[in-house]
């Protein structure tokens, strides 16, 4: 009982010997790094609006690091602005800016070098060579950040929010755009993504590497340089999100390789050259998601295997679905297909003729590229129609033998 | 006019014969023809040519050398690496000098490097805490 006492003593002790240090030209401490000295662990430091261009500032004690009404923190594109090496560390309310740029060393905005719980919030990031580093963390926050670069092609740029080698992560409502990837995870397990933004990077939106057990989640994915890319990876959850305007000859909504036991539940997939493009992809199931309007709904390589299609809405999309060999090895099963011209005499709202989803023209374009100047000749549709009724150079076997006779309400 | 026509075919044709260097990468457009990701990094390109004269780009000589066991098919003409430390610089596989290993931090994780001459190697193996590694263990190792 007593000693329970004395920990309360001790905590509230501890608790009301905290500090908070002000930092501002109308206060005693006008630096930040003035501030950093002074503080010890457990205590706020408090940054008024204001220029500050103090080099690298390091942040090596657990401290809440707070800015009020957005203070800019200009690393005059020489140092890392921001670099964190303590545990539990919050970073809120900065304008940081103007990261060094391009050396061997990937300078950041923000960089956390092995650590845990640490949180970096509502923040915004203007051209910085990296955005947010978190380097072997643990249990982090990443949330609200307004990241934004002016990255070009033809150009060596950094990634918005880029993990590595981490674990339990949440990257939660940020606004990523002009980077590299938006969000890159490489060796990154056990996170989850959730309510991002990641538009006009020059390279993916989001970008998977090696990083098994994560979550996608309600992001939008909109007109990057290549769209999305998970790679390497198994057991990868991705739900409602979007993915549009992703156009270019290697330009996906998403692109799967080597990936296999994941679920892509919900999406959208609209305007992309591809939707989806799968190469080496075994064991996913794609269900109740939505390609509309793209030029090809789904690309899948002869070398995926096992996979399950079931209940998508395929709109509008110049080709469904294209292959580049006869081997079918995938299940396509009560998908809407807007191509389907065939009845439903008992009425129980599928087809009772199986649909064809692979055209002779999308094998043909598959094979030689050119021949695409043919599209919609009379001729070209003389041959697809024949080839619906006798399959001759399209695989027999790939087909929906349960198409829908209505879209679904995704 | 007709000799000028004729020699005007002739080019034409030696034109599309295809050349035998390596042609320049154009940077987060071009994608690499094993990984299929953008190539946005050309300090680890790499390049090979068939004997037809085709190019293929890599974005990690590890990309190229498994692209290359994988298609016995086509014969291979010539196998080219970037120097990392210049962009765009290709140099044939047999006058490079090449590091593997320690802080090399390659796209698709071969984690190798070029480089052009045998003191920028000695230089950086130091610096990058690289092993050095012939062209031949290097394609064994993949």
């Amino acid at each position: 009982m007593k000693n329970l006492l004395l920990t309360i003593c001790a905590l509230f002790f501890s608790i009301a010997t905290a500090k908070t240090i002000a930092v501002g030209t109308q206060f005693p401490c006008k630096k930040i790094k003035q501030a950093l000295l002074l503080a010890v662990d457990g205590d706020t430091i408090l940054v008024y609006k204001g220029t500050y261009k103090e080099g690298n500032i390091l942040i090596s004690k657990k401290i809440v690091f707070l800015g009020k009404d957005f203070p800019t923190l200009d690393g005059q594109q020489k140092h890392e602005v921001v670099s964190i090496s303590a545990d539990s560390v919050i970073v809120k309310g900065f304008r940081i800016i103007n990261s060094g740029y391009a050396s061997l060393d990937d300078p950041c905005g923000i960089k956390v070098y092995d650590r845990t719980f640490i949180k970096i919030e509502d923040n915004i990031l203007d051209n910085n060579f990296f955005g947010i580093y978190l380097q072997n963390c643990r249990n982090c926050l990443v949330k609200n950040n307004k990241i934004t670069a002016y990255g070009k092609q033809e150009q060596l740029i950094g990634n918005g929010i880029h993990c590595w080698k981490s674990d339990n992560l949440q990257i939660i409502a940020n606004k990523i755009s002009g980077h590299r990837d938006g969000i890159y995870f490489e060796f990154v397990t056990q996170s989850v993504i959730w309510r991002n933004v990641s538009n006009k990077n020059i390279r993916y939106g989001l970008h998977f590497m090696f990083s098994n057990d994560d979550a996608y989640i309600t992001n939008v994915f909109k007109n990057n340089g290549a769209g999305v890319a998970v790679m390497f990876t198994k057991n990868v959850k991705m739900y409602n999100n979007y993915f549009e305007e992703n156009w270019g000859d290697s330009a996906y909504g998403l692109l799967l390789k080597e990936i296999a036991d994941s679920y892509i539940f919900n999406n959208k997939f609209a305007r992309n050259t591809s939707g989806i493009y799968m190469e080496g992809t075994s064991r996913i199931k794609v269900e109740k998601n939505v390609f509309e309007s793209n030029g090809w709904g789904m690309k899948i390589q002869a070398s995926c295997m096992d996979n399950e299609i079931v209940n998508n809405n395929y709109m509008k999309n110049t080709f469904d679905i294209s292959t580049n060999g006869s081997l079918v090895l995938n299940t396509f099963n009560a998908n809407y297909w807007d191509k389907y011209e065939g009845y439903d005499l008992d009425k129980n709202d599928l087809g009772d003729v199986p649909y064809h989803p692979l055209s002779l023209f999308a094998i043909l374009t598959e094979n030689t590229p050119s021949a695409m100047l043919l599209y919609r000749s009379f001729m070209i549709t003389l041959l697809d129609k024949s080839e619906k009724v006798l399959p001759s150079i399209t695989p027999d076997n790939f087909i929906d033998k349960t198409p829908l006779m209505k879209s679904l309400p995704l | 006019m007709k000799k000028i026509f004729l020699t005007l075919l002739a080019t034409g044709f030696l034109m599309s014969c295809g050349s035998k260097e390596p042609k320049p990468i154009k940077l987060n457009a071009d994608p690499c023809d094993f990984c299929k990701m953008t190539i946005s990094n050309s300090k680890f390109a790499a390049q090979l040519i068939t004997q037809k004269g085709r190019h293929y780009k890599f974005d990690d000589i590890a990309c190229m050398i498994q692209f290359a066991k994988s298609n016995t098919v086509v014969p291979y003409e010539a196998f080219f690496v970037n120097d990392y430390l210049k962009d765009n610089s290709f140099i044939p596989v047999e006058k490079s000098f090449l590091l593997k290993g320690g802080t090399i931090n390659s796209p698709m994780r071969g984690n190798c490097a070029a480089f052009a001459t045998m003191g920028k190697q000695q230089e950086y193996q130091n610096q990058l805490h690289a092993e050095a590694i012939t062209w031949k263990e290097v394609y064994n190792s993949y």
